[in-house]
């Protein structure tokens, strides 16, 4: 064994220090005249400063045979104002260094910007006239349709997004947004046209019902002053919060296999839906789920990665979908998505699925060990000072908040909650967010060589369609 | 040059103090108590391009068997114990380095170090047979869900191969093939180990919340008694000619949504003031929304879903430029490749304007903003710096470099070195799955043929 033969010294493994506090930060709440609401969080050092926009756009409000006009609103909002063209406003944009996102989802739509603090007031400026005064010339609209519609086939070869779209699909009845692909399909993109996203904008985007999330490092910098001349020039009526009716889902125990003739992996997305954030058992739910599937140490890539070699990694997670704010009768009525995903050698496609429903049973008999969720905790509230170490991360969770409906103290308590979480109340969670008979399976593969073995794991019946 | 400044005050006030250990080791620190975290980084001078012929992928195997345990640390535990502190891990392999790299609250900085001085010195104690099978099943999944399995997943790959001929160290990319992945023994991955992960062989950055002098104590305890290793071989020559000399093109008939036009360019090395020109001069062309490309091809032409440059910046070999347009719609490739042409002869031809530089340094000063604006982006940097051009000091000045060049250079680098004679080509021909099954025969031949032709044209 002279592999084996070490010279080096060996100490035992060190004690942890003394932990330092750290607390999410607790942004500034505020309103301009307009009736845009601002939360603002000051975070030393961090040069880059995230603006984060929410609008109250659920996909939902999209009129009927529309689907993605809301990602062609939001898009079309920096594609030309009543001062810049589109290329004279990307331009002077990125002249700040600033980058501007912007999607569409079940939740909202968010106008996220990203800029060096010293350019924070001209890009500021330039974001307040794309959502203030968008031109939406008919021939940029026409662009982004067409850009959209070539867009749709390179997204959907992509294993992963193919598996979502097809999950959506089975989980949710036909008439539900939710089932149907958030930026819309080849028919329902190709009907929008300039009149309809400025009569969808007119109608839906106003400051009264948006929120503005700025953190960063705003030393020396005057925000009020700032936010007056730019985002409080932004001027509009008001408006109800639009209703948002309930998801249902149907979760019968199925297999579904998007074929792939010659696939040398077959992608999984195993899932059924659960509840938002409202509800008091979720902190038990991502505790669970991290159990489960969080990381290569946990009970999915034990096995299926760790021992077997099937996979370069397995996930659960869950994801929101709607979350509108409880009202005190009913309490929480919101969705999220719960789910599996990840891929595996198209040899290895029978026994990982084996596997994986394994470590379902074992876990639903057995239930999840002290140690087990200690672990959980200690990684799920010590990585937060990490996680949270630039704006944008704050900004995002800020800006997820409010359109979860959720307190801006939600992110800090969590970690409260999480540690407070006992080993039987994660394990319900889990168990219950996971059970083996009421997931939907997808499966994006080679079904000539994926089908038989997997009607043998028998999870339900197996239906094959197209790629 | 522009790079001798050191210990200079950099971007945000940023500065880092080095020191060595007696065998060897380089520890680079860097105070920041703006937040109660640590990174730690560890940056081995090993990467894909120290591979020999057979055994391509072995350095990012061999990543992964860093993470199976060492003498003290069993099985998983290195990922159990990080994770278990409330601190993330990663390790990745590049052509020219292996990282491994831990974020850790401030209080659990001493385990990160405990770990990597316990896998450094004695991983050997702990690598068996079992951890290789598994860990070689794990890489050609990655191999599979990175590359394989995806569009365009092997574009990369085919055009390295292209532009770094037969032989040369970078001819190869870091994930390596199916059959050398098999091939691997563990014999090759113990005499891997010895060859290369040496104290005198890596450079440890330590950033954030921390004490200097107890820092430094920590990494002498751990890591002082590590035996340096003499023999390390310096990595294999990657000089080419600044010109390939002629196009090299490759046409690929595949299952993919669209066509597609890539192309690799031969740029100068990293560490050169001509390579801070093209990096710029590939913004002026394909960063951001608002470059000549987007605007061309996307913007105004309408031939193009998308159109971008990127910079993979090397420093042993001539760093590569990567062009990626996807087309739309039944858009042929001779169109869009005649525009891209024009824009880069004009680059050549006529100096940016102002406001174009303007535009693509504030875009690069940005990247350097948010690669700095975290402690794990400070550490690796540091790191990247001391390993490749041994001063990490480097890391506080890259920005004011950028922002150092005049439009007249980027002119000058695009008229040198973009040019259809300098670069490697792949179009992409998309094919429906019934006619794929005569395509592998297809690709195979054509990749022969390129081979052949590349090794002509040096």
């Amino acid at each position: 064994m002279t592999d084996a033969a070490v010279t080096m010294d060996f100490y035992p493994m060190p004690a942890s220090g003394q932990a330092k506090p750290w607390a999410f930060p607790a942004p500034e709440r505020g309103a301009l005249a307009n009736g845009l609401t601002v939360l603002r969080c000051h975070r030393p050092g961090q040069q880059v400063v995230a603006v984060g926009i929410c609008l109250d756009t659920p996909l939902d409000a999209e009129p009927d045979g529309l689907d993605g006009i809301a990602t062609i609103m939001v898009r079309a909002l920096s594609q030309g104002t009543g001062q810049h063209t589109a290329e004279e406003f990307a331009a002077e944009l990125e002249r700040c260094g600033a980058t501007l996102g912007s999607r569409a989802d079940y939740l909202g739509a968010r106008v996220s910007l990203e800029v060096p603090v010293s350019r924070l007031s001209k890009a500021l400026g330039l974001l307040a006239e794309a959502l203030s005064a968008p031109a939406f010339p008919g021939s940029e609209i026409e662009r982004l349709v067409r850009n959209r519609l070539d867009g749709i086939p390179l997204e959907l070869a992509s294993p992963g997004r193919r598996a979502a779209k097809q999950l959506a699909h089975e989980l949710f009845p036909a008439s539900a947004r939710m089932s149907r692909p958030r930026k819309g399909t080849e028919d329902t993109v190709a009907r929008v046209g300039a009149a309809g996203v400025r009569a969808f904008y007119e109608a839906h985007v106003r400051p009264a019902t948006a929120t503005a999330v700025v953190v960063g490092d705003l030393t020396g910098v005057d925000l009020d002053a700032v936010l007056a001349g730019t985002l409080g020039r932004w001027t509009g009526d008001t408006a109800e919060p639009l209703p948002m009716p309930p998801a249902t889902a149907d979760d019968t125990s199925r297999v579904v296999i998007v074929d792939r003739p010659g696939a040398v992996q077959t992608q999984l997305l195993i899932g059924r839906i659960g509840p938002d954030r409202h509800d008091r058992a979720w902190p038990a739910l991502v505790l669970g789920t991290y159990c489960l599937g969080g990381t290569l140490t946990s009970r999915l890539d034990r096995v299926l990665r760790e021992e077997k070699g099937y996979t370069y990694g397995v996930r659960a997670f869950e994801q929101v979908l709607r979350s509108p704010a409880p009202h005190a009768a009913d309490g929480a009525t919101g969705a999220s998505l719960l789910a599996i995903s990840g891929s595996v050698d198209t040899a290895s496609t029978g026994p990982a699925l084996d596997d994986l429903w394994m470590v379902l049973r074992t876990l639903a008999a057995e239930g999840l060990t002290e140690t087990e969720r200690d672990k959980a905790v200690q990684n799920l509230v010590g990585v937060a000072p990490l996680e949270y170490e630039t704006a944008a991360s704050v900004a995002r969770t800020l800006a997820d908040q409010v359109e979860q409906h959720l307190a801006d103290d939600y992110q800090a308590q969590l970690y409260a909650r999480l540690a407070e979480t006992g080993t039987v109340e994660a394990t319900a969670a889990v168990v219950a967010a996971f059970p083996g008979n009421r997931l939907v399976t997808i499966l994006v593969g080679d079904a000539s060589q994926i089908k038989a073995p997997v009607q043998a794991v028998g999870t339900g019946d197996v239906k094959v369609v197209a790629g | 040059m522009g790079q001798a400044v050191t210990q200079q005050t950099g971007s945000g006030g940023r500065t880092a103090t080095e020191h060595r250990l007696d065998n060897g080791l380089r520890l680079v620190l860097s105070e920041d108590h703006l937040t109660p975290v640590a990174a730690v980084c560890l940056w081995y001078g090993v990467g894909a391009r120290q591979e020999v012929k057979g055994r391509t992928g072995l350095a990012h195997l061999f990543e992964h068997l860093m993470f199976q345990g060492s003498a003290q640390v069993k099985g998983n535990g290195h990922f159990e114990l990080v994770q278990g502190a409330g601190g993330s891990l990663n390790g990745t392999t590049s052509f020219e380095r292996t990282n491994y790299f831990e974020t850790m609250p401030a209080h659990q900085l001493e385990l990160a170090l405990w770990l990597e001085a316990d896998r450094m010195g004695s991983l050997l104690a702990a690598l068996g047979e079992e951890s290789l099978q598994n860990q070689r099943d794990v890489v050609k999944n990655e191999r599979r869900q990175r590359y394989d399995n995806v569009p365009y997943g092997t574009a990369f790959e085919r055009m390295t191969a292209l532009v770094y001929p037969e032989g040369h160290p970078y001819h190869h990319t870091p994930i390596g093939s199916m059959a050398d992945l098999d091939a691997v023994t563990l014999d090759d991955a113990r005499a891997f180990f010895r060859a290369n992960y040496a104290p005198n062989n890596a450079v440890l950055a330590i950033v954030g919340d921390i004490d200097p002098e107890q820092t430094r104590g920590w990494v002498e305890k751990y890591f002082g008694s590590i035996p340096s290793y003499d023999a390390v071989a310096p990595p294999r020559d990657g000089t080419l000619p600044d010109i390939i000399g002629e196009e090299l093109r490759e046409e690929i008939q595949e299952e993919v949504p669209a066509r597609a036009l890539m192309a690799a360019y031969r740029l100068p090395h990293d560490g050169t003031r001509e390579c801070d020109a093209a990096e710029l001069a590939l913004s002026v062309l394909g960063d951001g929304m608002s470059s000549r490309l987007y605007n061309r091809l996307v913007r105004r032409d309408r031939t193009a879903i998308t159109a971008g440059f990127g910079l993979l910046r090397l420093a042993g070999a001539p760093s590569l430029g990567w062009l990626d347009v996807k087309a739309s719609g039944g858009t042929e490739i001779p169109q869009i490749e005649a525009a891209v042409d024009e824009e880069l002869a004009r680059l050549g031809a006529e100096a940016p304007t102002a406001e174009e530089l303007e535009r693509a340094q504030a875009l690069l000063e940005r990247e350097w903003l948010d690669r700095l604006g975290t402690v794990a982006g400070r550490a690796d940097k540091l790191c990247r710096y001391a390993v490749l051009f041994g001063d990490p000091q480097l890391a506080f000045t890259a920005v004011n470099r950028i922002l150092d060049v005049t439009t007249e250079e980027v002119r000058a680098v695009a008229a040198a070195r973009l040019r259809p004679d300098n670069r490697a080509v792949l179009v992409y021909e998309p094919v429906t799955s019934e006619d794929t099954a005569g395509t592998a025969a297809g690709q195979a031949s054509a990749a022969g043929q390129n081979d052949k032709r590349e090794g002509a044209g040096r």
